[in-house]
């Protein structure tokens, strides 16, 4: 009689507690619905957000403006392609020159502006909630043409062989690279002419062809750029001539 | 008899083999390919030896980059023998690349908008040059 009854309960267990688990869990063809269309609306928002967050990225870009009008700016940035900044009531304007009301309508071409904003892949464009004038340094990578011990002053070669008017000032942090000895401290009495070079600094207000250099680092193992060819010392203009000065950036 | 079974079934898998083979032969050396699925594959000749193998690919940091650090890597790849000139809007660094040229160090930034040059210089003076622009800014909008 006992494995009889241990049988029965077998049976009816095994058809019983799953129907009951299935009568519980399975909702209602209403609940159904009301359930997926709340999933199908979650699924909806969360694919737009994704998409506007893949859409537009927070950006920070360096150009010199091209034109500007009440809502747009348009810049050449640091790799000369153009780029279009959308501005609008949110948009903070901000100058290292530090004039008290700084605003769209003091930019003009040829400024140069650090610009924070949103840019949109679709459109290109950006939306600038931050914009701002700065001054960057400028990099010279080149070759010394001549030396001027009297005023201090270096000619440099660059690329395209192109050239530049360096000042050394007494501020102008002198550099020396050799791979043993890594970067040391070096002076303007060891520049020396066709030595590759690097010269950081700012441009000259007065002369376009003129820097004021920050840094300067001598290179003593490495040759300059086969591509820049460096002839004859070339005489530096008597009229822009400077003294070791201490100056600020 | 169970020998002669097998010897007769290894004879043939050789003949059904062999016929296979000598069917694919005469399929593949009498098939003609139509001129319109014919496609052309052009290949870039070889740079000539006097080229520079100079290169350089930076990974980090991405252009226009926004961020909440002031002090952030510059790593990437460039030839093994080459050194790396790393300019920033304050500093430079010269550095050296592995056996394998990759390198990464890192550099502080200033407030707001900075201007990374990264140049690669190979022993006999070529260079390679790469800017990047990495904004500091806690903002968020």
């Amino acid at each position: 009689m006992k494995p009889i009854a241990l049988w029965f309960i077998f049976i009816f267990s095994f058809f019983i507690f799953p129907s009951c688990a299935f009568a519980q869990v399975t909702p209602t063809t209403d609940q159904t619905k009301t359930l997926e269309q709340q999933i199908n609306s979650l699924k909806d928002r969360i694919a737009s957000k994704v998409a506007t967050l893949k859409l537009v990225e927070r950006r920070g870009i360096i150009g010199t403006v091209i034109s500007v009008t009440n809502t747009q700016i348009t810049l050449s940035d640091i790799k000369t392609e153009t780029r279009f900044i959308d501005v609008d009531e949110l948009t903070k304007f901000a100058s290292v020159s530090a004039t008290e009301n700084f605003g769209i309508s003091d930019i003009s071409k040829g400024t140069t502006l650090g610009i924070l904003g949103l840019y949109n892949k679709e459109s290109k464009r950006t939306l600038a909630r931050f914009v701002q004038s700065i001054r960057l340094p400028s990099v010279f990578h080149g070759a010394v043409i001549s030396v001027d011990k009297d005023t201090f002053t270096i000619m440099v070669a660059y690329e395209k062989n192109k050239q530049i008017i360096v000042d050394v000032e007494s501020t102008t942090k002198t550099r020396s690279y050799a791979k043993e000895d890594g970067l040391t401290q070096s002076g303007f009495s060891k520049i020396q002419e066709g030595q590759r070079i690097l010269v950081a600094g700012f441009g000259d207000t007065k002369e376009k062809n003129r820097i004021i250099a920050s840094r300067v680092i001598l290179f003593e193992e490495t040759p300059r750029n086969p591509a820049i060819q460096v002839s004859l010392p070339a005489p530096i203009k008597s009229g822009s001539q400077k003294t070791a000065t201490s100056s600020s950036e | 008899m169970k020998a002669e079974q097998i010897i007769l079934s290894f004879i043939a898998v050789l003949i059904g083999i062999f016929a296979t083979g000598v069917i694919f032969f005469i399929y593949q050396t009498t098939r003609t390919v139509p001129p319109q699925n014919l496609k052309t594959v052009s290949t870039t000749a070889p740079s000539s030896l006097s080229q520079s193998s100079l290169f350089l690919t930076v990974d980090a940091p991405k252009d226009e980059e926004v961020s909440d650090r002031k002090v952030i890597t510059v790593s990437g790849k460039t030839s093994k023998d080459a050194i790396v000139v790393i300019s920033t809007n304050t500093d430079d660094l010269v550095i050296e690349p592995t056996s394998i040229g990759t390198f990464a160090t890192t550099v502080t930034i200033r407030d707001d908008y900075n201007k990374i040059e990264i140049v690669a210089v190979s022993p006999n003076g070529e260079e390679t040059k790469t800017t990047k622009t990495v904004t500091f800014s806690t903002e968020t909008f």
